[in-house]
């Protein structure tokens, strides 16, 4: 087509055409300066790392870009009172202090600053190395009392899951930070994963199946799933890789037998299909499932499961799975056992080498963005039993 | 519309016989384009001129020696495909009651068509018989206007240059559409100036460019730079003059 433009082109409009892209060319202004600031990968380098990580592998972290907190997770017996972690950061950015500078991380977290290469905009880290000790937990506890707005928007909740020694975690994650690109109008109870003040006992958590509106049209992504996991969400591939944005999994010391909790599930009037148009014969249904798998490839590689592998991956050792979630407006317990598919390594459990997800979805085919805008599945008072080794 | 002009100034046959009138053919080269190019627009990765033609009805009535006013109807189709590299860049798409807006970095894609009636009026300052220069202005009046495309191949910081960085792909559905026809105006109206030469009895070349003052969005519209309908236009007249015409017939 191009061609054949040009072939008819007049020499006089080449001529200035060509005019044009000299133009063009000679008033782009001086390449702006870059205007990010962050730390996009984190290293240690230690004389032993065997010694120092709990995994190879970590000893490079990816931040994300909504990551303000960096950790490493190293063995309870690590020095790790003089330390210089590096650090790589977006285009023209600066860091202080200085990324190889040493540090004594026994402290507590260090705090640094990135700034753009514009000097406009600045970001700040804080950067521990906490020396962890190997829990053998008999349950974990999940009773989603800890909820608050995400900071720096205030947009939309986020939840904290309380540590063996009290203090408050991140490991729950949820897609609320994607609904918020398509529905930036939208308040923080009308989110897909939103807080149930009155659950089953104390607070819940209570995941609907949300219209996306007119960008989750314009972009084929029509509703989003309610969903929270034990795992990270990175936006940052939530519009161009939407399955590989929920990141299922954290690095888990015990070994799970069974998974317990209490829900209601109401499935939405009416399953859309991937094009909005409804599935008269179908009834949504949700998804309460928990997986156990390696986080490691054959090749020493970090792994993480993802929405189209969460299922089945090579990598999977055990799988709680409710199966079909029957529809009941009453809070209805459940219980299901974990089905290995292989013998634990214990050396492999105690050097983190396997990763738990528990994943709850209001629609199951969500990631696919078929489902019933509407469905509420609502959970409460969630346990993970695990056995006790000698 | 130039009849209701010459009727009144008052029909007058020797003002009448002297008006020249022509019909004009020409291409335009241009489209709509940034006053000046940012310095967030880093390169062309492509441009297309679509098929921009204009065709004319004007008229040139002689009122001082040297001096004439020009005025006429005009029809303009125009498109443009432009791709370019950006850094910096901000950007606002609007879609229903929703907003996502923030800095991109990446690759935008902006197809555009618009077809304008406008009606230029002009002074007219002749050198000799042959050569001529206009200059004034023109309203122009959109009958069809389509202004779209594509973030792609890029990242978005959301808000801030450090807010959420997300990614856009390339595929329908993983970049960034827009679509802005309905915040483009009906109205628009600019400079207008030009060169007629004359080199037979009937035809004629001019060139002719086109400075949209008004802008080509609606003023409440920011989700793109401001952007101005630009065009340079070259083309052939044949004209005719009333006077002869009536001489010919009586002859």
């Amino acid at each position: 087509m191009g061609h054949n433009y040009i072939s008819h082109i007049s020499p006089l409009a080449v001529l200035a055409m060509l005019a044009m892209t000299v133009l063009n060319t000679s008033c782009f202004g001086d390449e702006p300066d870059y205007c990010e600031a962050d730390i996009e990968t984190a290293t240690l380098h230690v004389s032993d790392p065997a010694a120092f990580f709990f995994q190879p592998t970590d000893s490079l972290q990816t931040v994300f870009s909504t990551d303000s907190v960096i950790t490493f997770a190293v063995r309870s017996d690590a020095d790790v009172t003089s330390l210089s972690p590096v650090f790589t950061l977006s285009p023209g950015a600066s860091i202080e202090p200085a990324s190889g500078s040493t540090h004594d991380f026994s402290q507590g977290a260090v705090i640094y600053t990135v700034t753009s290469e514009d000097r406009k905009w600045q970001r700040h880290y804080r950067v521990s190395v906490v020396p962890t000790m190997i829990t053998v937990a008999d349950t974990l506890c999940y009773d989603f009392e800890h909820f608050e707005l995400e900071t720096a928007t205030q947009r939309y909740y986020m939840w904290h899951n309380v540590l063996p020694d009290g203090s408050l975690g991140n490991d729950w994650a949820t897609a609320n930070a994607g609904f918020r690109i398509s529905m930036g109008s939208a308040q923080p109870m009308d989110y897909p994963t939103t807080p149930l003040v009155d659950g089953y006992d104390g607070a819940g958590v209570c995941l609907t199946t949300r219209d996306t509106g007119p960008f989750g049209r314009m972009a084929n992504k029509r509703l989003a799933a309610g969903n929270m996991f034990l795992g990270t969400f990175d936006i940052r591939i939530a519009m161009s890789d939407h399955l590989h944005a929920t990141r299922f999994g954290i690095p888990f010391t015990s070994k799970p037998e069974r998974f317990t909790g209490y829900y209601t599930f109401e499935p939405g009037a009416t399953v859309q299909d991937f094009y909005g148009n409804p599935i008269a014969s179908r009834t949504d249904s949700a998804s309460v499932y928990a997986v156990f798998y390696r986080n490691h490839d054959a090749q020493g590689n970090e792994v993480v499961l993802y929405g189209d592998n969460v299922l089945s991956s090579d990598l999977l050792v055990a799988v709680a799975n409710m199966g079909y979630v029957a529809p009941t407006t009453q809070w209805t317990p459940w219980d299901v056992k974990f089905e290995y598919r292989e013998e634990i390594d214990e050396q492999l459990l105690a050097s983190r080498g396997y990763s738990l997800a528990i994943v709850f979805s209001s629609s199951a085919s969500g990631g696919d963005f078929i489902g019933a805008i509407g469905s509420r599945l609502c959970v409460d008072k969630v346990r993970l039993i695990c056995s006790h080794e000698e | 519309m130039l009849m209701a002009m010459t009727t009144a100034i008052g029909i007058n046959a020797s003002v009448l016989d002297s008006v020249r009138f022509d019909a004009r053919l020409g291409y335009a080269l241009g489209g709509t384009m940034p006053t000046h190019v940012g310095k967030e627009i880093r390169g062309i990765n492509s441009f297309i001129p679509g098929f921009n033609f204009t065709v004319a009805a004007e008229g040139t009535l002689p009122l001082a020696p040297h001096w004439a006013i020009h005025s006429g109807l005009r029809y303009e189709l125009g498109s443009m495909d432009v791709d370019s590299r950006v850094k910096n860049y901000d950007i606002e798409v609007v879609r229903g009651d929703e907003s996502l807006k923030g800095i991109f970095n990446g690759n935008v894609r902006i197809k555009t068509t618009q077809r304008r009636i406008t009606l230029p009026i002009q002074a007219q300052y002749d050198f000799n018989r042959d050569l001529s220069l206009r200059g004034g202005f023109f309203m122009g009046w959109l009958t069809n206007r389509k202004f779209w495309g594509w973030a792609y191949d890029g990242y978005l910081r959301e808000g801030t240059p450090v807010g959420p960085k997300i990614e856009m792909g390339t595929e329908p559905g993983d970049r960034g559409d827009f679509d802005f026809d309905k915040n483009m105006r009906h109205m628009q109206w600019g400079i207008d100036v030009g060169a007629d030469w004359r080199f037979s009895r009937h035809w004629g070349a001019f060139v002719e460019l086109t400075y949209g003052l008004s802008g080509l969005f609606k003023s409440d519209f920011h989700s793109v730079q401001t952007l101005r309908p630009i065009y340079g236009s070259i083309g052939v007249t044949y004209s005719i003059n009333l006077k002869n015409m009536f001489k010919k017939k009586t002859n």
